[in-house]
Protein backbone atom coordinates (compact mmCIF):
# COMPACT_ATOMS: atom_id res chain seq x y z
CA UNK A 1 0.00 0.00 0.00
CA UNK A 2 1.31 3.46 -0.90
CA UNK A 3 0.08 6.92 0.08
CA UNK A 4 -2.49 7.14 -2.72
CA UNK A 5 -4.01 3.79 -1.69
CA UNK A 6 -4.10 4.89 1.96
CA UNK A 7 -5.75 8.23 1.18
CA UNK A 8 -8.36 6.33 -0.87
CA UNK A 9 -9.07 4.10 2.12
CA UNK A 10 -9.47 6.94 4.64
CA UNK A 11 -11.28 9.45 2.39
CA UNK A 12 -14.71 8.75 3.88
CA UNK A 13 -13.41 9.49 7.38
CA UNK A 14 -11.67 12.65 6.21
CA UNK A 15 -14.87 13.99 4.63
CA UNK A 16 -16.52 14.30 8.04
CA UNK A 17 -13.66 16.20 9.70
CA UNK A 18 -11.51 19.27 9.24
CA UNK A 19 -8.36 18.19 7.42
CA UNK A 20 -5.02 19.96 7.12
CA UNK A 21 -3.11 18.22 4.33
CA UNK A 22 0.64 18.29 3.85
CA UNK A 23 2.26 20.15 0.96
CA UNK A 24 3.10 18.46 -2.34
CA UNK A 25 1.97 15.03 -3.40
CA UNK A 26 -0.17 14.29 -0.31
CA UNK A 27 -2.37 17.31 -1.07
CA UNK A 28 -2.33 16.66 -4.82
CA UNK A 29 -3.32 13.04 -4.35
CA UNK A 30 -6.07 13.90 -1.88
CA UNK A 31 -7.39 16.60 -4.24
CA UNK A 32 -7.55 14.05 -7.06
CA UNK A 33 -9.30 11.44 -4.90
CA UNK A 34 -11.90 13.79 -3.49
CA UNK A 35 -11.85 17.56 -3.27
CA UNK A 36 -13.80 18.91 -0.26
CA UNK A 37 -14.19 22.42 1.18
CA UNK A 38 -13.18 21.11 4.61
CA UNK A 39 -9.76 20.07 3.23
CA UNK A 40 -7.07 22.73 3.69
CA UNK A 41 -4.34 22.05 1.13
CA UNK A 42 -0.91 23.36 2.06
CA UNK A 43 0.82 25.04 -0.89
CA UNK A 44 3.96 25.93 1.10
CA UNK A 45 5.50 25.83 4.58
CA UNK A 46 6.71 22.21 4.62
CA UNK A 47 6.73 20.82 8.15
CA UNK A 48 3.81 22.81 9.53
CA UNK A 49 0.76 20.59 8.88
CA UNK A 50 0.76 19.30 12.46
CA UNK A 51 1.12 22.86 13.80
CA UNK A 52 -1.65 24.37 11.66
CA UNK A 53 -3.97 21.55 12.73
CA UNK A 54 -3.06 22.05 16.38
CA UNK A 55 -3.86 25.77 16.24
CA UNK A 56 -7.16 24.97 14.57
CA UNK A 57 -8.10 22.31 17.13
CA UNK A 58 -7.33 24.74 19.97
CA UNK A 59 -9.58 27.39 18.41
CA UNK A 60 -12.87 25.58 17.70
CA UNK A 61 -14.65 22.33 18.58
CA UNK A 62 -14.79 20.29 15.37
CA UNK A 63 -12.41 17.35 15.08
CA UNK A 64 -9.19 18.13 13.20
CA UNK A 65 -6.98 15.62 11.37
CA UNK A 66 -3.52 16.81 10.35
CA UNK A 67 -2.14 14.66 7.57
CA UNK A 68 1.63 14.81 7.81
CA UNK A 69 4.60 12.86 6.49
CA UNK A 70 7.70 11.39 8.07
CA UNK A 71 9.96 13.85 6.25
CA UNK A 72 7.83 16.79 7.34
CA UNK A 73 7.68 15.74 10.98
CA UNK A 74 11.46 15.27 10.98
CA UNK A 75 11.69 18.89 9.79
CA UNK A 76 9.53 20.25 12.67
CA UNK A 77 10.12 17.68 15.40
CA UNK A 78 9.46 20.12 18.24
CA UNK A 79 5.81 19.92 17.18
CA UNK A 80 5.55 16.55 18.96
CA UNK A 81 6.48 18.19 22.28
CA UNK A 82 3.88 20.91 21.78
CA UNK A 83 1.26 18.30 20.85
CA UNK A 84 2.25 16.14 23.82
CA UNK A 85 1.68 19.05 26.19
CA UNK A 86 -1.11 21.03 24.55
CA UNK A 87 -3.19 19.01 22.05
CA UNK A 88 -6.93 18.95 22.86
CA UNK A 89 -9.04 15.81 22.37
CA UNK A 90 -10.42 17.03 19.02
CA UNK A 91 -6.97 16.65 17.45
CA UNK A 92 -5.48 13.70 15.58
CA UNK A 93 -2.09 13.73 13.91
CA UNK A 94 -1.90 11.16 11.10
CA UNK A 95 1.72 10.67 10.04
CA UNK A 96 1.92 8.81 6.76
CA UNK A 97 5.33 7.21 7.23
CA UNK A 98 6.64 5.79 3.96
CA UNK A 99 10.31 6.27 4.90
CA UNK A 100 10.84 8.61 1.99
CA UNK A 101 10.67 12.19 0.77
CA UNK A 102 7.94 11.35 -1.74
CA UNK A 103 7.42 14.76 -3.30
CA UNK A 104 11.09 15.28 -4.08
CA UNK A 105 11.86 11.95 -5.73
CA UNK A 106 11.59 9.34 -2.98
CA UNK A 107 14.91 9.92 -1.24
CA UNK A 108 15.09 7.89 1.99
CA UNK A 109 14.33 9.59 5.30
CA UNK A 110 15.79 8.64 8.68
CA UNK A 111 12.63 6.71 9.57
CA UNK A 112 13.84 4.24 6.94
CA UNK A 113 17.04 3.92 9.00
CA UNK A 114 17.20 4.20 12.80
CA UNK A 115 14.57 6.79 13.77
CA UNK A 116 11.24 5.73 15.27
CA UNK A 117 8.67 8.53 15.26
CA UNK A 118 6.62 6.47 17.70
CA UNK A 119 9.46 6.56 20.24
CA UNK A 120 10.05 10.25 19.60
CA UNK A 121 6.35 11.06 20.08
CA UNK A 122 6.21 9.07 23.32
CA UNK A 123 9.36 10.71 24.61
CA UNK A 124 7.94 14.11 23.68
CA UNK A 125 4.96 13.54 25.94
CA UNK A 126 2.28 12.28 23.53
CA UNK A 127 0.22 9.71 25.42
CA UNK A 128 -1.80 7.91 22.77
CA UNK A 129 0.64 6.97 20.05
CA UNK A 130 -0.27 4.21 17.63
CA UNK A 131 1.96 2.71 14.98
CA UNK A 132 -0.01 0.63 12.51
CA UNK A 133 -0.10 -0.74 8.95
CA UNK A 134 -1.93 1.03 6.16
CA UNK A 135 -4.73 -1.54 6.40
CA UNK A 136 -5.22 -0.88 10.12
CA UNK A 137 -5.30 2.89 9.70
CA UNK A 138 -9.07 3.23 9.06
CA UNK A 139 -9.82 1.45 12.31
CA UNK A 140 -7.27 3.44 14.32
CA UNK A 141 -8.49 6.74 12.91
CA UNK A 142 -12.09 5.91 13.84
CA UNK A 143 -11.01 4.99 17.36
CA UNK A 144 -9.12 8.28 17.72
CA UNK A 145 -12.09 10.35 16.55
CA UNK A 146 -14.55 8.45 18.76
CA UNK A 147 -12.43 9.01 21.89
CA UNK A 148 -13.72 12.36 23.17
CA UNK A 149 -11.17 12.56 25.99
CA UNK A 150 -7.81 12.12 24.27
CA UNK A 151 -5.79 13.28 21.28
CA UNK A 152 -3.89 10.73 19.17
CA UNK A 153 -0.79 10.42 17.07
CA UNK A 154 -1.18 7.68 14.44
CA UNK A 155 1.86 6.59 12.48
CA UNK A 156 0.77 4.68 9.42
CA UNK A 157 3.64 2.61 8.03
CA UNK A 158 3.25 2.19 4.27
CA UNK A 159 5.38 1.75 1.16
CA UNK A 160 6.89 4.64 -0.75
CA UNK A 161 5.69 5.45 -4.25
CA UNK A 162 3.63 8.18 -5.83
CA UNK A 163 0.96 8.67 -8.49
CA UNK A 164 1.82 11.01 -11.35
CA UNK A 165 -0.31 14.03 -10.74
CA UNK A 166 -0.79 17.74 -11.49
CA UNK A 167 -0.40 20.65 -9.06
CA UNK A 168 -3.60 21.76 -7.31
CA UNK A 169 -5.33 24.36 -9.50
CA UNK A 170 -7.01 26.17 -6.58
CA UNK A 171 -6.04 29.69 -5.56
CA UNK A 172 -4.84 29.88 -1.92
CA UNK A 173 -7.54 32.40 -0.99
CA UNK A 174 -10.18 30.05 -2.39
CA UNK A 175 -8.79 27.24 -0.22
CA UNK A 176 -8.80 29.55 2.80
CA UNK A 177 -12.25 31.04 2.35
CA UNK A 178 -14.21 27.92 1.56
CA UNK A 179 -12.51 26.18 4.50
CA UNK A 180 -13.47 28.99 6.89
CA UNK A 181 -16.97 29.09 5.42
CA UNK A 182 -17.32 25.35 6.13
CA UNK A 183 -16.42 26.00 9.79
CA UNK A 184 -19.00 28.77 9.76
CA UNK A 185 -16.60 31.65 10.27
CA UNK A 186 -16.85 33.46 6.95
CA UNK A 187 -20.15 35.07 6.10
CA UNK A 188 -19.39 36.98 2.93
CA UNK A 189 -19.05 34.11 0.47
CA UNK B 1 4.96 45.81 34.74
CA UNK B 2 3.34 49.04 33.56
CA UNK B 3 4.75 48.80 30.03
CA UNK B 4 3.93 45.10 29.68
CA UNK B 5 0.39 45.64 30.93
CA UNK B 6 -0.12 48.49 28.51
CA UNK B 7 1.04 46.35 25.58
CA UNK B 8 -1.28 43.46 26.47
CA UNK B 9 -4.22 45.81 27.14
CA UNK B 10 -3.74 47.36 23.72
CA UNK B 11 -3.41 44.00 21.97
CA UNK B 12 -6.64 42.83 23.63
CA UNK B 13 -8.34 46.08 22.70
CA UNK B 14 -7.26 45.38 19.11
CA UNK B 15 -9.05 42.02 19.28
CA UNK B 16 -6.10 39.69 19.84
CA UNK B 17 -7.32 36.63 21.78
CA UNK B 18 -4.74 33.89 21.09
CA UNK B 19 -1.13 34.24 22.25
CA UNK B 20 2.03 32.19 21.83
CA UNK B 21 5.54 32.97 22.90
CA UNK B 22 9.08 31.82 22.51
CA UNK B 23 10.40 33.41 25.67
CA UNK B 24 12.68 36.39 26.08
CA UNK B 25 13.51 38.06 29.39
CA UNK B 26 12.02 41.27 28.00
CA UNK B 27 8.73 39.40 27.46
CA UNK B 28 8.68 37.75 30.89
CA UNK B 29 6.17 40.18 32.45
CA UNK B 30 3.80 39.82 29.50
CA UNK B 31 4.00 36.06 29.78
CA UNK B 32 3.12 36.32 33.49
CA UNK B 33 0.12 38.48 32.69
CA UNK B 34 -1.12 36.14 29.97
CA UNK B 35 -0.65 33.00 32.04
CA UNK B 36 -3.09 34.47 34.56
CA UNK B 37 -5.59 35.81 32.04
CA UNK B 38 -8.62 33.54 31.70
CA UNK B 39 -10.08 35.49 28.75
CA UNK B 40 -7.44 34.56 26.21
CA UNK B 41 -5.47 31.49 25.14
CA UNK B 42 -1.76 31.47 25.92
CA UNK B 43 0.98 28.88 25.46
CA UNK B 44 4.72 28.77 25.09
CA UNK B 45 6.05 27.07 21.94
CA UNK B 46 9.54 25.70 21.33
CA UNK B 47 10.24 27.43 18.02
CA UNK B 48 8.93 30.50 16.19
CA UNK B 49 8.41 28.79 12.82
CA UNK B 50 6.17 26.22 14.49
CA UNK B 51 4.35 29.08 16.20
CA UNK B 52 3.59 30.62 12.79
CA UNK B 53 1.86 27.36 11.86
CA UNK B 54 -0.18 27.29 15.08
CA UNK B 55 -1.17 30.93 14.52
CA UNK B 56 -2.31 30.06 10.98
CA UNK B 57 -4.56 27.31 12.35
CA UNK B 58 -5.90 29.61 15.06
CA UNK B 59 -6.81 32.16 12.40
CA UNK B 60 -8.64 29.50 10.38
CA UNK B 61 -10.59 28.75 13.57
CA UNK B 62 -11.54 32.43 13.86
CA UNK B 63 -9.08 33.51 16.53
CA UNK B 64 -6.89 36.57 16.15
CA UNK B 65 -3.39 35.34 17.00
CA UNK B 66 -0.22 36.98 18.25
CA UNK B 67 3.22 35.42 18.57
CA UNK B 68 5.66 37.03 20.98
CA UNK B 69 9.34 36.46 20.33
CA UNK B 70 12.77 38.01 20.03
CA UNK B 71 13.71 39.53 16.68
CA UNK B 72 15.90 36.46 16.14
CA UNK B 73 12.65 34.53 15.69
CA UNK B 74 11.92 36.37 12.45
CA UNK B 75 15.06 34.78 11.05
CA UNK B 76 13.73 31.36 12.01
CA UNK B 77 10.38 31.95 10.33
CA UNK B 78 10.83 33.55 6.92
CA UNK B 79 9.50 30.66 4.82
CA UNK B 80 6.49 30.12 7.09
CA UNK B 81 5.66 33.83 6.93
CA UNK B 82 5.86 33.99 3.14
CA UNK B 83 4.49 30.61 2.06
CA UNK B 84 1.80 30.28 4.72
CA UNK B 85 0.73 33.55 6.41
CA UNK B 86 1.20 35.78 3.39
CA UNK B 87 0.23 33.22 0.74
CA UNK B 88 -3.17 32.68 2.40
CA UNK B 89 -3.38 36.30 3.63
CA UNK B 90 -3.64 35.55 7.35
CA UNK B 91 -3.58 38.34 9.94
CA UNK B 92 -1.12 37.60 12.75
CA UNK B 93 0.53 40.08 15.12
CA UNK B 94 4.25 39.62 15.78
CA UNK B 95 5.15 41.19 19.13
CA UNK B 96 8.91 41.42 18.99
CA UNK B 97 11.38 42.21 21.74
CA UNK B 98 14.02 44.08 19.81
CA UNK B 99 17.24 42.64 21.17
CA UNK B 100 20.49 44.23 20.11
CA UNK B 101 19.12 47.80 20.15
CA UNK B 102 20.88 50.44 22.32
CA UNK B 103 21.00 49.38 25.97
CA UNK B 104 21.52 45.73 25.03
CA UNK B 105 24.39 44.27 27.06
CA UNK B 106 24.96 41.23 24.82
CA UNK B 107 27.07 42.22 21.84
CA UNK B 108 26.20 39.11 19.87
CA UNK B 109 22.58 40.26 19.63
CA UNK B 110 23.69 43.14 17.42
CA UNK B 111 23.91 41.03 14.28
CA UNK B 112 20.23 40.17 13.95
CA UNK B 113 19.29 43.65 15.20
CA UNK B 114 21.10 45.21 12.24
CA UNK B 115 19.06 43.27 9.69
CA UNK B 116 15.70 42.79 11.42
CA UNK B 117 13.98 45.80 9.88
CA UNK B 118 15.52 45.05 6.47
CA UNK B 119 14.05 41.54 6.60
CA UNK B 120 10.62 42.85 7.61
CA UNK B 121 10.80 45.48 4.87
CA UNK B 122 11.80 42.89 2.29
CA UNK B 123 8.83 40.79 3.39
CA UNK B 124 6.57 43.90 3.09
CA UNK B 125 5.38 43.47 6.66
CA UNK B 126 3.93 46.67 8.19
CA UNK B 127 5.99 47.72 11.23
CA UNK B 128 5.27 49.68 14.39
CA UNK B 129 8.52 50.61 16.13
CA UNK B 130 7.98 51.41 19.81
CA UNK B 131 10.85 53.21 21.55
CA UNK B 132 8.81 55.16 24.11
CA UNK B 133 5.72 54.54 26.22
CA UNK B 134 3.44 56.86 24.29
CA UNK B 135 3.91 54.82 21.11
CA UNK B 136 2.31 51.84 22.80
CA UNK B 137 -1.07 53.58 22.41
CA UNK B 138 -0.87 52.85 18.69
CA UNK B 139 -0.82 49.08 19.21
CA UNK B 140 -4.58 48.50 19.24
CA UNK B 141 -5.21 50.33 15.96
CA UNK B 142 -2.14 48.76 14.43
CA UNK B 143 -3.38 45.26 15.40
CA UNK B 144 -6.78 45.92 13.84
CA UNK B 145 -4.92 47.00 10.71
CA UNK B 146 -3.58 43.44 10.36
CA UNK B 147 -7.16 42.21 9.96
CA UNK B 148 -8.12 44.93 7.53
CA UNK B 149 -5.18 44.27 5.21
CA UNK B 150 -5.20 40.49 5.93
CA UNK B 151 -1.49 40.43 6.62
CA UNK B 152 0.94 39.75 9.41
CA UNK B 153 2.17 42.91 11.11
CA UNK B 154 5.18 43.45 13.37
CA UNK B 155 5.46 45.47 16.58
CA UNK B 156 9.07 46.09 17.60
CA UNK B 157 9.72 46.99 21.26
CA UNK B 158 13.16 48.45 21.90
CA UNK B 159 15.45 47.04 24.56
CA UNK B 160 15.53 50.27 26.57
CA UNK B 161 11.73 50.56 26.59
CA UNK B 162 11.35 47.09 28.10
CA UNK B 163 14.40 46.67 30.29
CA UNK B 164 13.21 48.61 33.36
CA UNK B 165 9.61 47.38 33.29
CA UNK B 166 9.82 45.86 36.75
Amino acid sequence: MNRFDLLNKVQNILKDNLVICNIGLPSQELYKISDQPNFFYMLGSMGLSSSIGLGLALSQNKHVISIDGDGSVLMNMNTLATIGNRAPSNYTLLIIDNGSYGSTGDQRTFTDEKTSLKDVALGAGCKNVVECSGEETVNELNKAIDDKDNSYVIISKINSGNVKIDPIPLNPITIRDRFRKFIGKVKYL
Amino acid sequence: MKISKKIIDNLKKGGVDFYLSVPCKLLANMIDILENDKDVYYSAVPREEEGMGICAGAYLGNKFPCIMMQNTGIGNSVNAIVSLLQLYQMPVVFLISYRGTPGEPVGAQGGMAKITEDILQTLRIPMLHCSSEKELNKISTFSKHAKVVESPVAILCDFNLMKDDK
